[in-house]
């Protein structure tokens, strides 16, 4: 029997606002994972707080909604037990660049076989929108009349200068596109980061789905526009237009685990070895 | 002390090779048929300071260290200087460094103590034997032997197996050790000063292994398949132990970018069913805390090691403590359960972290495995290891995760394309794992949790006694002390030992019994403010009105047990 997006569905409803990114940000993940054929019960997400996390009982996949900035490594550590299961960690901007920045260089220059799905809608939306390194500088935020008085990170140059096997940006107001952008970030052996522009109809009202028409482009739209090339994705970046895509790929990369020697040739994966093990042939180092 | 030990003591400063002298010399008296306890100081720092190795040796089971040597051998005049005092009376001292004048004062206490002090030029005679001047290290082993009148081909044999694959000139660091043994400086009087007891050559040899060895064994015996870890002393050289044999055990060691990750991580492979280990020490464990609550709501079954050292902060890096118990106890927001298991050496280290993982799994929390810097980094004799525990898993498909059940605990599979998936939640949940913040649900779902903990407790065994019932003095302690009060009170039928290796949830029959027979209790702990006796006192109103603590950066030994009962 094939699946359908309903095999996705929980009994519970969404408690998002109305408008908000985070609906066509799961529908697009939920489309794919059909078209990938990828079961309820073979992919694990790992979810963050955040109004990106409260998605987590919203999917019917296994799942663990943990702790703010961490759901990177708790994915990593789930995906190095079970390499039979596709693994998601779903993460939003104030998460991925504030609490657990540490864990997005290190996942992607391990190149752990994982997708990052990053809820990017430039402010910290579940504590009532305070400013993050990707909001505007000058714009008032919480707390913040005057604006943030520091300056902002280029998110997609950050990504790129750590030399990510699979960098991809979308958009929630373009949910078709996304959901490709995600089937290719899951197809990709490595760590995919994907980055998603997302309406925040509360506290980024000036992202609506208008602007994004006038204002975002798309990589397709280039001729010869190569993805394996640094210099193309450097130049689009570059530029003042906002575009999406698959913007870098790098597939001359192992992943984290055909790099680790001592597991080459072991066919079972870590959940399979849970047993009692022999120490005998290790006492020779206690003589 | 009845038990014939002698204690022998190298000294130096870091970067001269005291460890692996002291460790080749544990490893020759361990072939000897001897049983050794083996104890280091050292420094935060990687050349210079001073360090220190010394070994006590019996020819029964020893597990702790005297303050003072019989014999002590100093590369350095700063270490000789260091530890001048701790000669023991009637002691030797060897030393390798020219015009090093003993003042007036020092003249007199070799005097008053009958200390011989003995110059020997282990540098020349290295290099007159062919070898460099770094095997003075070997010539004093091999001067050392002599006064010991033990027969060098152990010796000999145990150092060069040791250095086989080093690029050493092996032929050299044999002269060098025989030329130590067959040194001038020796006098037939120097072997009478001590009474180094007689081994049975014949009887089953020991291993020798410090107690991250044993939680490194028991962890690949009891199906840990990943370790994660970030360095810090005294847990790192679980990293080193487990890493160096991965191509046998086909664990996964991977160094994570810090704590959090490496809990967070461990957390995630618990969940995916796989059994995963962080070790870590006192800051790396306070980063940890967070998830140690989250692990407690969502249930997710996780074991940390923490290894303690010294005092608040940075402390002293490398010196020893049993200082962490509060926040190992208590540390994390909210109201959850979980263990706390106290190690004291190598035997219980293998076996209590095969415990933990099956307690882990089975009740669905966090539990914690305590050790100290003095278990952690000191040698042990250890006979031969227990069998495997039997691996618990407690594993039962049901239709919600986390399903209200009496017992508190819920149904938990291993997650696989045949089942049903389930979430994990660290939002407050309702039994399918939904996030709530109804009252009702609230209640439920924390009550069951700690039905666990109610249920862990009736399990746990109460703590164990050693020695008689009615004794005129009952120690009570934790960890690595027990090492220590054992080694004293061993021949002494009027004084006893009760030793908590479960330390939370907290069993207090036997304790209470004590109390109310009027035994005069001392609690003996290795930190500033009795933790373990507040707790005692937290669960029984039991106040100790004798305590013997110490948090200096250093073990008991014999003499303060032995000092606090002659006083
Ligand atoms: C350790 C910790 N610090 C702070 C918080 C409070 N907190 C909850 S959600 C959130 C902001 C989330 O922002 P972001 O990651 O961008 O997610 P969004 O709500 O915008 O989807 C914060 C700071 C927390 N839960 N845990
Ligand atoms: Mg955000």
């Amino acid at each position: 029997m094939s699946l359908t997006i309903k095999d996705y569905n929980s009994t519970n409803t969404p408690t998002w606002c109305p408008g908000c990114g985070n609906f066509a940000l799961h529908a697009s993940l939920k489309k794919a994972l059909v078209e990938l054929n990828i079961s309820p019960s073979e992919l694990f997400m790992s979810f963050d707080i955040g109004c990106n996390g409260n998605g987590a009982d919203k999917i019917n996949v296994y799942g663990f909604k943990g702790l703010h900035g961490r759901s990177i490594p708790l994915a990593v550590g789930a995906h190095l037990a079970n390499r039979r299961f596709t693994v998601i960690a779903d993460i939003g901007d104030g998460a991925c660049f504030h609490e657990g920045i540490d864990h997005l260089i290190h996942a992607v220059k391990a190149n752990y076989n994982i997708t990052i799905l990053i809820h990017n809608n430039q402010n910290f939306a579940l504590t009532t929108g305070q400013a993050t390194v990707s909001t505007q500088e000058e714009k008032p935020m919480y707390g913040l009349p005057k604006g943030r008085p520091e300056r902002s990170l280029n998110v997609s140059k950050f990504i790129l200068s750590l030399d990510p096997s699979f960098y991809a940006r979308g958009t929630s107001t373009d949910p078709l596109q996304l959901s490709e952008i995600i089937k290719s970030g899951i197809e990709n052996n490595g760590c995919s980061v994907i980055e998603v522009i997302q309406i925040c109809p509360k506290y980024n009202k000036d992202f609506s789905p208008e602007w994004a028409i006038q204002n975002i482009k798309k990589t397709d739209s280039l001729e010869n526009y190569n993805n394996l090339s640094l210099k193309n994705a450097t130049e689009i970046l570059d530029n003042s237009s906002i575009y999406t895509g698959i913007i870098y790929r790098n597939n001359t990369l192992k992943s984290f685990y055909e790099r680790v020697h001592n597991r080459k040739d072991t066919l079972t994966e870590l959940v399979d070895e849970v047993k009692i093990q022999d120490t005998a042939h290790l006492l020779k180092y206690f003589e | 002390m009845s038990k014939k030990r002698i204690s022998i003591k190298f000294a130096g400063a870091s970067g001269q090779g005291i460890n692996t002298t002291g460790l080749l010399l544990a490893k020759a008296l361990n072939k000897e048929g001897y049983k050794i306890f083996a104890y280091r100081e050292y420094p935060s720092l990687i050349t210079g300071g001073t360090a220190s190795y010394q070994l006590d040796v019996s020819n029964s089971q020893i597990n702790s260290s005297s303050r003072y040597s019989d014999i002590l051998l100093c590369f350095t005049a700063e270490s000789l200087d260091k530890y001048f005092d701790n000669i023991k009376e009637n002691g030797i001292l060897v030393y390798d460094f020219k015009n090093y004048s003993f003042s007036q004062e020092q003249e007199t206490v070799l005097l008053k103590k009958n200390i011989t002090k003995i110059y020997i030029d282990s540098k020349s005679i290295a290099t007159d034997a062919g070898g460099t001047e770094i095997m003075s290290n070997v010539v004093m082993l091999g001067f050392l032997w002599k006064i010991l009148t033990l027969e060098t081909d152990i010796l000999i044999d145990v150092v060069l197996d040791f250095l086989k694959n080093k690029n050493i000139d092996l032929e050299a660091e044999k002269n060098a050790i025989l030329a130590g043994y067959n040194s001038p400086s020796y006098r037939p009087e120097l072997s009478k000063k001590f009474d180094l007891p007689q081994t049975d050559m014949f009887s089953q040899k020991s291993l020798i292994m410090t107690g991250n060895h044993g939680i490194s064994l028991g962890a690949v015996a009891g199906g840990v398949r990943a370790y994660y870890a970030y360095p810090m002393t005294p847990a790192t050289s679980i990293f080193k132990f487990l890493g160096d044999t991965s191509e046998e055990t086909k664990i996964l060691v991977k160094q994570a970018e810090n704590e959090i990750t490496a809990v967070q991580m461990a957390m995630g492979s618990m969940y995916m069913g796989t059994r995963a280990l962080v070790g870590t020490s006192g800051g790396g464990f306070d980063l940890m805390i967070e998830t140690i609550s989250c692990a407690g709501i969502s249930e997710t079954p996780l074991v940390i090691f923490l290894s303690q050292r010294t005092g608040a902060g940075t402390g002293l890096p490398t010196w020893t403590g049993a200082g962490d118990l509060n926040t190992a106890v208590k540390g994390g927001h909210g109201d959850f359960p979980r263990c706390v298991i106290a190690t004291s050496d190598a035997i219980s280290g293998y076996t209590l972290i095969q415990e933990a993982f099956n307690i882990a799994e089975t009740y669905q929390i966090p539990v914690i495995v305590l050790s100290e810097k003095q278990i952690s980094e000191s040698l042990f004799s250890v006979k031969s290891l227990p069998k495997e525990s039997e691996i618990m898993r407690g594993l039962s498909e049901g239709e919600n995760r986390y399903e209200l059940t009496e017992s508190g605990i819920s149904p938990r599979w291993v997650p696989s394309k045949e089942k049903k998936p389930y979430i994990h939640n660290s939002d407050e949940h309702t039994e399918d794992g939904t996030s709530t913040e109804e009252s009702n649900d609230t209640l439920l779902m924390a009550e069951k949790r700690m039905r666990k903990l109610s249920l862990l407790e009736e399990h746990l065994p109460e703590p164990k006694l050693y020695g008689k019932s009615t004794p005129e003095v009952l120690f009570v302690g934790w960890g690595s002390v027990k090492n220590t009060v054992l080694d004293v009170i061993e021949d002494r039928n009027d004084i006893s030992y009760l030793h908590y290796e479960y330390v939370h949830p907290l069993k207090t029959k036997t304790l209470e019994d004590f109390i109310e027979k009027g035994t005069r209790i001392v609690l003996l702990e290795n930190n500033q403010t009795g933790q373990f006796g507040s707790l005692i006192t937290q669960e029984t109103g039991y106040i100790f009105k004798e305590r013997l603590l110490k948090y200096d950066g250093r073990p008991f030994f014999v003499e303060d047990i032995l000092d606090f009962l002659n006083n």
